[in-house]
């Protein structure tokens, strides 16, 4: 029986040696956690690692979909080809949305500029790949959070004044569109959606010059879309055909020749009438 | 008058005897005209036929006035002021001109149809026979017409009297001289005269005055709106057209008016790419503030605007004659019929950070002219 305190005594010190060491490997853990934190915390992009936590599945997929469909001209990582595309750095995801959308990209062929074509990639890719020039290409003009008609301004006069200001040098007064150089061309504005509009004017795509928000405030660049959408799309139409829109040469060769045509059968019916 | 001289004239006893019929008939005659059918349209009055073809020329002139009056109506009432496309009332600004013309031409032609059914229905059947002529007048009609002139000529003694000849001639050439010099003396000025002024074809309204700062402004649409420009306002690869401001005509309204109109004014300020390589004219080294160039809006060829940028290019074009501009090389003329660059405006900032001239262009801006030397 004399062992028996004995073994309690050491089976006590030796619950207590183990609770001790339990408590100095949590403490040990914690400031080691801790401290790790810190760390992290300290030397951690944190904007970053917040924006690619947000919509981190967003960028990879644009990250996907641009080393599909745009790496070949503008880099792996944005920085552009020579003779080939430009760098994406500093472009913004208004230039993305309005390449993409107007079906400027991805390019068919290296040709005097891109055209218009039919969007290939789909309104969710558009997204996609503006999030992720947004991740990696840094501070750029951005698509404006309205859409539709909320661009259109309530002062189309206004916006026609700045229009032929501005853009009807190229663009014709009635966004017509015109000739530049070596094959070059400003579009026709006809079907462009408000949208485009907005971004084109932002980051003046090709060779438009850019209209930055402190040349053209966003009142302003509603205007010229109001007044766009008043003109184009055969709203200034009111004879039922624009006969090109170019004003007086087409319509006074046509004036002239069916006018006289008419006049003459007239003529020829009175005559052969009396 | 003359040819056949009538032989058998009626006497005047014969004459008064005459119905208005034989009247007609002889006067036609003595024209050399005979006419072989001539009968009236309606020869029994008041026929069914007849009331019918009086109601149909009469409801053309009534048309006519109807139309017109909706003319009128529609002229003067109608709302014509512009409305959007996207607003309820743009129909009925769209239907304003067409139906201004539509009625006006109903009417002129209500009017014109109504007169030649008038003259279809009511008008007699007629055929006249004429002997047609043989060409020149009798022998003794043009003997006796250039005795008749020769002799009013010798007659007036002008030939003989050379001081009343030359006098006259006098008169009448200096008379002559004062009708020309009105409308082409205003086409002959001086360009020497007050060549330092800014109205002269030497310079520019971006001439300063005074010692006065001259602003760079940007046009907003609103003639009577003033905004100065700073460097940032303008995007790398932006441009816009500027136009002279002095603080002294803030609150002169035609000032602020005429300064966005004057031909001379417009200057395109362009802020290039940073990194662009450029080359700069010999001279003007300093005309430009970091990436902002500022070059006259004149085409150099005729002074139409070259303000077709291409950004990536740096071409300026011209539309009128497709000159182009090379932006990158001080505006040198690459293409087409312009012989000089454009000219630069020298700008730098004020105190302030708004962009301003250092002075006015170094050269004449626009088309060349007789005392360009360049």
């Amino acid at each position: 029986m004399t062992t028996a305190p004995a073994k309690t005594a050491t089976k006590r010190a030796r619950a207590r040696t183990k609770l001790r060491r339990r408590v100095a490997g949590l403490l040990a853990l914690g400031f080691a956690l801790l401290s790790a934190g810190l760390l992290f915390s300290a030397f951690a992009p944190q904007a970053q690692t917040a924006q690619a936590q947000q919509d981190s599945a967003l960028v990879r997929q644009g990250e996907q979909l641009y080393k599909n469909t745009c790496s070949t001209c503008h880099g792996k990582s944005l920085e552009g080809v020579k003779d080939r595309g430009p760098t994406l750095v500093g472009v913004g995801d208004a230039a993305v949305y309005f390449q993409t959308s107007t079906g400027r990209m991805p390019m068919a062929r290296q040709e005097a500029q891109a055209h218009r074509k039919p969007q290939k990639l789909s309104d969710e890719d558009i997204a996609a790949l503006m999030a992720y020039i947004n991740a990696n290409g840094g501070e750029g003009p951005k698509k404006p959070a309205e859409s539709g008609e909320a661009l259109r301004g309530d002062n189309p006069a206004r916006g026609g004044e700045l229009f032929r200001l501005n853009c009807g040098n190229c663009h014709n007064a009635s966004g017509r569109g015109g000739a530049l150089s070596s094959g070059k061309f400003a579009p026709t504005l006809d079907g462009v959606s408000e949208e485009q509009i907005y971004t084109a004017m932002l980051t003046g795509p090709q060779n438009m010059p850019k209209f930055g928000e402190r040349q053209l405030t966003p009142d302003e660049k509603k205007d010229i879309i109001a007044y766009v959408k008043s003109v184009t799309d055969g709203n200034n139409n009111p004879g039922g055909n624009p006969i090109g829109g170019f004003g007086p040469v087409s319509e006074g060769l046509i004036a002239f020749i069916v006018g006289i045509a008419a006049l003459v059968g007239v003529t020829l019916w009175i005559g052969a009438k009396a | 008058m003359s040819g056949e001289t009538p032989t058998n004239l009626p006497s005047e006893a014969e004459l008064a005897e005459m119905s208005r019929d034989e009247l007609v008939r002889l006067g036609t005659k003595l024209d050399g005209v005979e006419l072989v059918h001539y009968e009236e349209k309606w020869p029994v009055e008041g026929t069914k036929a007849e009331r019918r073809a009086q109601r149909s020329v009469a409801a053309w002139f009534l048309l006519a006035a109807v139309t017109g009056i909706a003319f009128l109506g529609v002229f003067l009432f109608w709302p014509w002021q512009y409305e959007a496309p996207h607003s309820d009332k743009h129909l009925l600004y769209l239907a304003y001109n067409p139906l201004i013309g539509l009625f006006m031409g109903l009417s002129v032609l209500a009017i014109g149809v109504g007169a030649v059914l008038y003259t279809k229905k009511f008008l007699p059947d007629e055929i006249a026979v004429q002997q047609r002529g043989d060409g020149k007048s009798s022998e003794v009609d043009r003997a006796t017409l250039v005795a008749e002139l020769a002799d009013a000529g010798e007659r007036s003694g002008i030939a003989r009297r050379s001081l009343i000849k030359r006098t006259a001639g006098l008169g009448a050439g200096v008379f002559g001289l004062g009708v020309a010099v009105v409308p082409l003396g205003a086409l002959i000025k001086n360009p020497w005269s007050d060549s330092e002024s800014k109205n002269s074809l030497w310079h520019t309204s971006w001439k300063p005055e005074n010692g006065e700062k001259v602003y760079l402004r940007r046009h907003t649409g609103n003639f009577h709106e003033i905004v100065k420009v700073r460097p940032e306002d303008i995007e790398p690869g932006g441009f816009e057209t500027v136009f002279p401001f002095r603080e002294s005509e803030r609150g002169d309204e035609h000032a602020l008016v005429s300064a966005l109109k004057r031909s001379d004014a417009p200057v395109m300020l362009i802020r290039l790419r940073p990194n662009q390589p450029i080359v700069k004219r010999a001279g003007q080294e300093d005309f430009n503030f970091g990436d902002l160039y500022a070059f006259s809006k004149i085409c150099t060829h005729l002074g139409c605007p070259t303000s077709l940028f291409e950004q990536q290019t740096g071409l300026l074009l011209c539309p009128c004659h497709q000159s182009q501009f090379d932006v990158f090389h001080y505006a040198k003329p690459r293409f087409g019929p312009a012989t000089r660059p454009l000219p630069q405006l020298p700008i730098t900032v004020d105190e302030d950070g708004y962009l301003i001239a250092r002075g006015d262009f170094i050269e004449a801006v626009g088309p060349a002219f007789w005392e360009r030397k360049s």
